[in-house]
């Protein structure tokens, strides 16, 4: 909690403090009349003092920060500058639903895939499926994400007949619910190739090498001279311990994960927050901006708060001493 | 096998940066990363020579330059402004690299000094910079890089420090923890102690030892760099002064080169990313795998078909002649007879041999005591019997006849019926030997259903509680897990699993090592009594001639992997023949004459790699002569059913003397 509270701060001065004066910039206009700058500057309330009002007569909370706060608390996150009559918190509404579609089902398919054939690789150490999978996630590491959408693109277009940007046919109807949806998988199916191979590869590399260290645990021994099957001992003893790290890294990953998010949804084109983002630094849209990364931040947050918890259910050890 | 044993002055940093230059040469891994970065480097340098064009010159635009394929007078073809993309590729790799090593270089430093300062320091300046580094860790990375680069503008000296000040906080943890724990080792409080100042104590003890994770850090570092710079380029925060791959993507991304089908334009820059980012992943692995280097197998690797062929065949079928049948007058046949029993480990250098031509026999009923100090082969060679040696270890030679079965040679299936339900182990060190994530009662009760599937869970789960029971554990606690038990407790619930399919035999391996001295007595009397009861026999490995004297019928002195002497508990206290039996009984205090003086051993027990060519205990014998030195010593019959190998008890030595 503590840690969103202080996102949200740093947020707010990361855009009024730094040198460039963003919040001014939407404003600015050689153009405008000073007039109208006065009465505009009025109604973003940039008049007011950035942090504390000391001036005489004003309440001290009378701040563009506790102002921000207090906007904040309603769900008020301004204006768009590029789109002046939007509200940011629409735009971002719309923008996060999409980016769900985008990561959740990738984040899923990736996980999947590393976690079995890090274990497939990790049981069959030194064969052809461990050094297979092995240079398949050197490989992917070393692909930026935007460039194997890139490829991606190239080939889907090209041999697949796949769309290759936006979220729908644009200017097609559809008869039914269900050809608009199938037109959604269409467009969904590149980009969410793309970011779940980026987390396949990374999970993989993670998964193998927590396998390697629970299958040389001694609790395991003990299994094999009780008579366990193999399958048996992976399934019972091995793949609850292995997977306990992968919770932390999960959601110590998550950044990651949007970082391949943001790349994905450039190449594609797909509507979500990371194109919003880069939009908006294009439009020098800061309002936009400050509700993006805001949004993203809480969300990550929020995230690791959810898999230490995951964790503490996971683990007897932790959840006992969170008792404590 | 060997005993690492913490010195009191630290490692010697310069062999550690030594060996890891030598050990990322001796490895492809490493040889290939090196060369692939090298050339890149080399690119770099020398661009200016190397490229055709120079590419930050602007000819007139002709309309037939643009999209050019590859041609002699253009190989990679040209890109959207009639530019030779070979020339810019050559130049982008400058700002790659620059970006690359100059953000990973700040963000080394900032890590390892905050790291460093909150590792050693600790108190309330290290909790907070700790504070700051997981709030910075959490906020997703690329996110905020936009948003600087957006708000400061794209210059390449803000694209470097925003990627060099955001990319620490991973390695200051790491550096912190690192850091922490070197603080209370003993060459530094010692250092400490004769007034060394903290500058002195980090430059000389802590920072040396940290390096290594430095150097790795250092190309996981300049791999990210360079992804997040072309990351920033790519989405159109690149230094527009300046050509980088990045920029070359984001171009050939949004001025139509993808879909004018012009792959020149877009896939060498790319290719030259993954080209990079490849080199320093390999040199990383290289580096990594020095460093740590983990375990080389594991427990569930499958058995190498052709391991078990190099037993003596023939010495397996000596001993089925040699153990009788039974039938009236026959000596009672022993439950279990290991022969010849020779283990090696395989390593980098060739394999080892850890225990060699041991014999003895199990009977029902008895007590074998298996004695030695650590490390002469007791815990290998009762894993040998069962089958449960690592994967680097294996039986080279000798027979393990258990009630008239060969138990090497049983096929897989078999092997696991016969665990657990004629031999089970109480492992040493029961902490680790149950799952932490799994209740106790469970775990017992898993041993019970897999040897009898016709038993129900609950019927399985009452008979765990009652086996808790019966080691003195509340049945209640059944449901809990590991963490909760004390010491003595698990080492009890150790005993209850190893009882879960009553099996014959019982291994009980230093079952009391890590416990209080009346603990250790209660668990001795409580296996004791229970293996009695119900009938089993028990091989105790201990290096405690106490507890030998205690409960053991039968005693197996081991030596450097070897037996030394064999013999029944009362003749043996009473009148040791081999010289390390005699020495061992006089280092142990006797209760029952307390003035007697104690002799330590001199020396340590040879290493694996490097043993005697005689007998192994020559070195530190007072008796030893020279044959001793060349000649090992075979087992000697005696009278008594007792053997021992030393070749005072030659009766052509005898004579001669």
């Amino acid at each position: 909690m503590v840690t969103i509270f202080v996102v949200i701060t740093f947020n707010f001065f990361l855009f009024r403090v730094l040198p460039g004066d963003p919040a001014k910039a939407g404003v600015h206009d050689p153009r405008m009349s000073p007039e109208t700058e006065a009465a505009l500057r009025e109604r973003f309330g940039l008049d007011k003092p950035v942090f504390l009002n000391f001036e005489e007569g004003e309440s001290l909370f009378d701040s563009q920060y506790f102002i921000y706060l207090g906007q904040l608390a309603q769900g008020d996150l301004g204006v768009s500058y590029q789109y002046r009559s939007t509200p940011v918190s629409e735009l971002l509404t719309v923008a996060l639903g999409n980016t769900l579609w985008l990561v959740l089902p990738a984040q899923v398919i990736g996980v999947m895939m590393g976690v079995g054939l890090g274990l497939a690789a990790a049981w069959r150490r030194k064969s052809a499926i461990d050094y297979g999978a092995v240079a398949v996630a050197l490989l992917l590491w070393s692909l930026p994400t935007f460039f194997l959408g890139l490829i991606l693109l190239l080939f889907g277009a090209g041999a697949l007949g796949l769309p290759t940007g936006g979220r729908a046919t644009v200017g097609a109807e559809f008869d039914s619910a269900w050809e608009a949806f199938a037109d959604l998988v269409a467009h969904l199916i590149l980009p969410t190739l793309t970011l779940a191979l980026v987390i396949f590869g990374e999970y993989v590399v993670i998964m193998r090498s927590s396998v390697l260290d629970v299958f040389s645990e001694d609790y395991i021994l003990t299994a094999k001279a009780k008579g366990l099957t193999t399958w048996r001992i992976i399934r019972e003893h091995a793949l609850r311990n292995a997977m306990l790290p992968l919770v932390t890294l999960i959601a110590l990953d998550f950044g990651f994960v949007v970082a391949g998010a943001i790349q994905t949804e450039v190449v594609f084109s797909w509507p979500g927050l990371g194109l919003l983002t880069v939009t908006a630094v294009g439009q020098k849209d800061y309002p936009v901006l400050q509700g993006t990364f805001l949004l993203i931040a809480v969300v990550v947050v929020a995230a690791n708060l959810l898999a230490d918890l995951a964790y503490g259910f996971l683990d007897p050890r932790v959840s006992e001493a969170q008792h404590a | 096998m060997t005993i690492v044993v913490e010195s009191a002055a630290p490692p010697r940093a310069t062999t550690v940066r030594r060996g890891l230059v030598r050990g990322v040469l001796r490895r492809p891994a490493g040889i290939a990363g090196l060369i692939m970065l090298g050339l890149t480097v080399a690119m770099a340098v020398f661009a200016p020579w190397i490229a055709p064009y120079d590419p930050y010159e602007t000819p007139p635009v002709r309309i037939e330059d643009i999209y050019q394929p590859p041609s002699a007078e253009h190989p990679l073809g040209t890109d959207d402004g009639g530019k030779d993309v070979l020339s810019q590729l050559i130049y982008g790799a400058r700002v790659s690299l620059l970006v690359g090593f100059v953000a990973a270089i700040l963000s080394l430093g900032v890590g390892s000094a905050i790291g460093l300062i909150a590792g050693y320091r600790g108190g309330r300046l290290g909790g907070t910079l700790m504070r700051i580094t997981d709030f910075v860790l959490v906020i997703p990375a690329l996110a905020l890089q936009i948003v600087l680069v957006a708000i400061l503008g794209p210059s390449l000296t803000t694209i470097i420090l925003v990627i060099g000040l955001l990319g620490w906080t991973y390695l200051a943890r790491l550096v912190r923890s690192e850091t922490l724990s070197l603080r209370e080792r003993r060459f530094v409080t010692r250092a400490r102690a004769v007034g060394a100042g903290d500058g002195y104590i980090i430059r000389h003890h802590i920072l040396p030892l940290v390096m290594p994770l430095l150097v790795a850090y250092s190309v996981l570092f300049i791999s990210l760099a360079i992804l997040e710079e072309s990351t920033l380029a790519f989405i159109g925060l690149g230094d527009p002064t300046l050509i980088s791959w990045g920029k070359m993507l984001n171009f050939a991304f949004t001025r139509g080169a993808v879909s004018a089908g012009a792959w020149w334009a877009f896939l060498p820059p790319g290719l030259a990313i993954v080209w990079v980012v490849l080199s320093l992943a390999l040199l990383g692995n290289a580096i990594e795998e020095l460093l740590n280097p983990r375990l080389k197998r594991h427990y569930l690797e499958r058995d190498r078909a052709d391991r078990r062929e190099v037993v003596d065949r023939g010495l397996v079928a000596g001993v089925l002649r040699k153990i009788p049948v039974g039938g009236p007058g026959a000596a009672p046949e022993p439950i279990l007879a290991v022969r010849g029993l020779t283990v090696a480990y395989d390593t980098p250098d060739g394999p080892l041999t850890a225990v060699r031509d041991l014999s003895f026999d199990l009977h029902r009923g008895q007590t074998v005591g298996l004695v030695g100090e650590s490390g002469c082969g007791k815990t290998t060679a009762m894993l040998a019997i069962q089958r449960l040696l690592p994967p680097e270890g294996h039986v080279t030679a000798g027979a393990v006849m258990f009630e008239g079965t060969d138990v090497l040679s049983l096929p897989e299936d078999e092997m696991r019926a016969f665990r657990w339900t004629k031999m089970a182990m109480v492992f040493q060190g029961a902490m680790n030997a149950l799952n932490p994530v799994r209740p106790v009662g469970q775990q017992v009760a898993e041993a019970i259903r897999v040897h009898d599937r016709t038993i129900s869970g609950q019927l399985a789960d009452r008979r765990a509680a009652e086996l808790l029971e019966r080691v003195g554990i509340g049945a209640r606690r059944a449901e809990e897990y590991p963490h909760t038990y004390s010491g003595g407790m698990r080492q009890r619930a150790m005993i209850a699993l190893a009882l879960a399919c009553q099996p014959r035999v019982i291994v009980a391996d230093e079952p009391t090592t890590a416990l209080d001295v009346m603990i250790q007595a209660q668990i001795l009397e409580l296996l004791a009594g229970l293996t009695e009861e119900l009938e089993m026999s028990t091989i105790l490995i201990t290096h405690d001639l106490g507890v030998v004297a205690q409960v053991c019928d039968e005693v197996v002195v081991m030596y450097g992997g070897r037996l030394a002497e064999q013999a029944a508990a009362g003749p043996l206290f009473h009148d040791p023949r081999h010289p390390y039996t005699t020495a061992l009984l006089q280092a142990f205090p006797d209760a029952g004459s307390p003035d007697r003086a104690l002799h330590a051993i001199p020396g340590t027990p040879p290493q694996l790699d490097a043993m005697p060519a005689g007998c192994p205990f020559a070195p530190r014998c007072p008796h030893a002569f020279a044959r001793c030195g060349v000649e090992v010593p075979p087992a000697y019959e005696l009278d008594g059913d007792r053997r021992a190998t030393c070749f005072l008890l030659d009766p052509a030595e005898v004579r001669s003397r």
